[in-house]
């Protein structure tokens, strides 16, 4: 292959793109929908800023409060809420659909509330428009289109027959083409990691780990790009006509982002389904309330517990012992529901993490799903993302908590279990204060790459599948 | 210049070509006609290097052509229809067709092939796609020249060409043969082999029945004959 005869077919083809007014059209498209996405992305961002000041309210309110008895405190509770990575304005991910904000309380783990989805009208569905969704879906059918008569066209007006008595080899054409159509297809991707470039210089959270991210999307996009460029000219090499080659990659496309992306999702809940939110929320109740519980004092198994307690300490009544035992059995109560809930917690991860590999291994055959299962990752936008905040938020839940029974057994006095507590029962607000605020940290990047290692490799091996692609057609393709 | 030893083609059970002999000098025109599937397409292509014969060979300059071969820098090759890209220039066409064949040709240059060609000056910044088909056979010719190829293939290059087109283009042709180029050209138009051709073959069903010497023979004889051959 010479190299000065690839470039220059690449060049032409450039060029003679470039010369055809349709493509200006499609820019000008693209255009608005980046400044759309752009206008989206920012103000979907710029939530951050809404959390933070209701972030920092419950901080406020769960400090302002008077000196209290603990476990009215634990009760009282206090709000975690997620924190949008920066390049969440690039790919929203499955964010709007999951929500932001939990309350944190005692013995209680509540869900993840406030998602976008949730205060919006049914359009968010298909309203939602963000970079990452325009590279994903909209710039294969720019690509298709640009390129899908880039070989056969000239096939069917005889002109290939003069490229290649030219001297022009089989191999220079398609290689040159599909570098061609590859430029336009950067050139496009361009603006797009442009803009997000800027966004995170102007946002002052980008740090280190920010640039790298931005460095593998990048390349990600790119690579996912050259992939769909070598396969244009791949079925218009291979096709015998323009319209059959167009209607050939409007099918694919279908295939990729419609087709494939919804029978795995539906092949996943039928191969490892999942409970209702109801079903899930009895299971544990009912699991708890056999174990027992801590707030009925008539309770067989916190009666016997009690009966222990009261003989290791050798004291015929609780108001006798060294510490509250009221904050003894929430102690213990929490320990247990919580333990309860993770097992079931996760359990159903478990399923849905099953039901997300799925998806990830047929990314293996459809680059759309790899190149969207690793944006969200790495854009801390994905379903691993959502999970981690949810045990963040759940591990500070059962801290706060039995930080709270700690204060009530060795701070409150032992004679009165129950009751309003008057003066005597309290503990000095100076203990809120002591407790650490939430703070929500992203996903590592090594853990984000780890979870999306099949979707990494699926991208790479479709650059290499198709410039494989390319290269056996151009031995095996025919002019007549 | 180019020679035909038994070559053959078939695609799966159709013998498109069957075993043909022919020889075509340097400065000569060489003028197939025959019936559309009577094989001058196929003799083109296998000339060309487009695809392989099933049988014999074909050699240019005495070298055998296969698929992809260096036999291409010695030929040039103009279809019935040239379409090349219609939204660039004469000058812009010519330039890419010229680099891929290896020659960097200055403006000046292009123009003076598009010229000698026959294309207007004018004609030459205005985009293909406004031209009509006997000027882009100039720039297809122009293209041949711009690689001084030795051989030149042409395939039905007359057809849908106005008279004054057909005129312009037989001038043309024997300009090329005058520098001893050699000219085999597929077509139908009787009148212009007579008129251009050196020799005539006429084709049959993939064979070649018939050879004569145009200076030999008038167009109306000519007639007779291929109503006959076919």
């Amino acid at each position: 292959m010479r190299r000065n005869i690839l470039l220059i077919i690449a060049r032409h083809f450039w060029e003679t793109v470039f010369k055809t007014k349709s493509i200006y059209l499609l820019i000008a498209i693209l255009g608005l929908l980046l400044i759309y996405s752009v206008y989206s992305g920012m103000k979907y961002y710029d939530q951050n800023h809404f959390r933070a000041d209701h972030q920092e309210m419950a901080r406020q309110s769960w400090e302002n409060n008077p000196d209290k008895h603990p476990h009215r405190m634990a009760h009282f509770g206090t709000f975690a809420f997620r924190t949008k990575h920066p390049l969440s304005q690039f790919d929203f991910g499955i964010e709007s659909f999951t929500g932001n904000a939990v309350f944190l309380e005692a013995h209680k783990q509540n869900t993840i509330n406030f998602s976008e989805a949730s205060f919006s009208t049914g359009l968010l569905r298909f309203g939602e428009l963000s970079m990452a969704i325009i590279l994903q879906t909209i710039l294969p059918l720019i690509i298709f289109f640009v390129g899908y008569g880039a070989v056969v066209s000239d096939r069917e007006n005889g002109t290939l027959k003069l490229l290649l008595t030219q001297g022009a080899k089989w191999k220079e054409i398609l290689f040159g083409r599909s570098i061609g159509l590859t430029g336009i297809a950067f050139l496009l991707c361009l603006p797009f990691l442009i803009v997000t470039l800027l966004l995170l210089i102007g946002d002052h959270h980008s740090s280190g780990d920010v640039w790298v991210r931005f460095g593998l999307i990048s390349m990600a996009y790119l690579l996912f790009a050259l992939v769909l460029s070598f396969l244009t000219i791949f079925v218009s090499t291979g096709s015998k006509s323009s319209k059959n080659a167009l209607v050939k990659l409007l099918g694919l496309w279908l295939l990729m982002t419609v087709l494939l992306p919804r029978s795995s999702q539906a092949l996943g809940s039928y191969f490892y389904p999942t409970p209702s939110k109801i079903e899930f929320r009895s299971k544990i109740e009912a699991e708890v309330i056999q174990y027992g519980d801590s707030h009925n004092p008539n309770d067989p198994h916190y009666q016997s517990l009690r009966d222990s307690v009261l003989e290791v300490h050798q004291v015929d009544d609780v108001t006798k012992l060294p510490f509250n035992y009221g904050g003894f059995v929430m102690s213990i109560g929490e320990e247990v529901s919580a333990k309860i809930y993770n097992k079931h917690h996760n359990q159903l991860l478990n399923q849905y993490r099953d039901q997300n590999q799925l998806n990830r291994w047929l990314a293996i055959f459809n680059p759309y799903l790899a190149i969207k299962n690793l944006s969200m990752a790495l854009c801390g936008t994905g379903f691993e993302s959502y999970v981690d905040f949810q045990q963040q938020a759940e591990i500070y839940r059962y801290q706060l908590a039995q930080k709270m029974n700690r204060l009530q057994i060795e701070r409150i006095s032992p004679t009165r279990v129950s009751g309003s507590e008057g003066k005597v029962h309290v503990v000095s607000r100076e203990e809120w204060k002591s407790f650490p605020d939430f703070e929500h940290g992203y996903l590592s990047i090594g853990t984000s790459l780890n979870n999306e290692m099949i979707s990494s490799f699926s991208i790479i091996l479709w650059t290499f599948l198709a410039i494989g692609l390319i290269s056996r057609q151009s031995k095996r393709a025919k002019a007549i | 210049m180019l020679e035909a030893v038994d070559l053959s083609k078939s695609y799966g059970s159709h013998e498109a070509l069957k075993n043909l002999n022919l020889e075509v000098t340097a400065g000569e025109v060489y003028c197939l006609l025959g019936q559309n599937g009577a094989g001058k397409t196929t003799t083109i292509n296998l000339f060309l290097g487009l695809a392989d014969p099933t049988g014999g060979k074909a050699l240019i300059n005495g070298k055998e052509v296969k698929m992809g071969a260096d036999t291409n820098q010695l030929i040039a090759y103009i279809p019935e229809v040239v379409q090349l890209y219609g939204n660039m220039d004469g000058i812009e066409n010519l330039n890419f067709f010229s680099r891929l064949s290896g020659y960097t040709h200055s403006k000046e240059d292009l123009v003076r092939l598009l010229e000698k060609a026959g294309l207007k000056k004018e004609d030459h910044d205005k985009k293909l796609f406004s031209y009509s088909k006997g000027m882009r056979q100039k720039v297809g010719i122009a293209i041949a020249l711009s690689k001084d190829a030795k051989a030149i293939f042409m395939d039905e290059p007359t057809s849908g060409l106005d008279p004054k087109a057909t005129d312009e283009f037989t001038s043309i042709c024997k300009e090329l043969v005058a520098e001893d180029k050699c000219i085999f050209m597929a077509t139908h138009d009787i009148f212009n082999a007579v008129n251009v051709g050196t020799r005539i073959g006429i084709m049959n069903e993939g064979k070649l029945v018939h050879t004569t010497e145009s200076k030999s023979i008038s167009a109306n004889e000519l007639q007779q004959l291929y109503l006959k051959t076919i």
